[in-house]
């Protein structure tokens, strides 16, 4: 029984954190409450699960190991709508597009803000998109075989 | 789809708060200045629709063979690993 429960606890336990986005992701207006899954075996990887029974989810990445130099320029009306009084405040995350095992791609126009204090998010088309792409590809290391 | 002329400096307003200017006109190009409430949020039309597109190829069941990507990019040199914003 004891060893039982010291194997689990040393485990690292996959977190779970509310998200709610008041206005959606854009497509997605209607869905405003998610759940972001991260579970150790997966990342850098989570899971941004929309809040209900359809399983249905996106996969985030914090965009900065897509794109170390990456230098968002987060609207100020976005800033003041995530209540962000500092850079601290903010987590960024940034949807992937899962192409097949050995691709995939990263949205760094428009990456997801999250205020880390009060978990209120939003999808920021950043003021500088045009210096990025939606399909930025995720460095991946081909398995040698 | 209403159609209205407007010469440089004129403007259209929107709902009595957003405003439309035309500053420049150069050549096919129209500068537009906007003026409108922080709420409401003011897109170019294609970035709007490319994200949107994007995210609608992104969504997926929950059962994307993620760990083997996991296993494949690279880690975060960050003390915390947790993702977070950089300030400049």
């Amino acid at each position: 029984m004891k060893c039982a429960e010291m194997i689990e606890t040393e485990k690292p336990a996959t977190r779970y954190e509310v998200v709610r986005m008041p206005t959606g992701l854009l497509g997605f207006e209607e869905i405003k409450d998610y759940v972001l899954m991260t579970n150790p075996d997966e990342q850098p990887f989570s899971w941004l699960k929309v809040q209900d029974n359809s399983a249905l989810a996106f996969v985030v990445i914090n965009p900065f190991i897509a794109l170390p130099d990456y230098q968002p320029d987060i609207p100020q009306a976005d800033v003041d709508i995530l209540g962000l009084k500092q850079p601290d405040d903010a987590m960024l995350l940034s949807i992937v597009t899962v192409h097949d095992e050995r691709r995939a791609t990263v949205n760094l126009k428009g990456p997801i803000v999250i205020n880390r204090h009060t978990h209120i998010a939003k999808q920021v088309i950043i003021a500088n998109a045009t210096a990025y792409s939606v399909t930025h590809p995720l460095p991946i290391t081909q398995a040698a075989e | 789809m209403l159609i209205l002329s407007r010469k440089i400096g004129e403007s259209i307003v929107i709902d009595g708060r957003i405003h439309v200017t035309v500053m420049r006109v150069e050549g096919e190009v129209v500068k537009l200045g906007i003026a409108a409430p922080s709420e409401v949020p003011v897109h170019r039309k294609e970035v709007y629709e490319e994200i949107q597109r994007s995210n609608q190829q992104a969504l997926t069941k929950q059962s994307t063979p993620l760990p083997k990507l996991a296993g494949r990019v690279p880690k975060l040199n960050s003390a915390s690993g947790s993702p977070g914003a950089r300030t400049k």
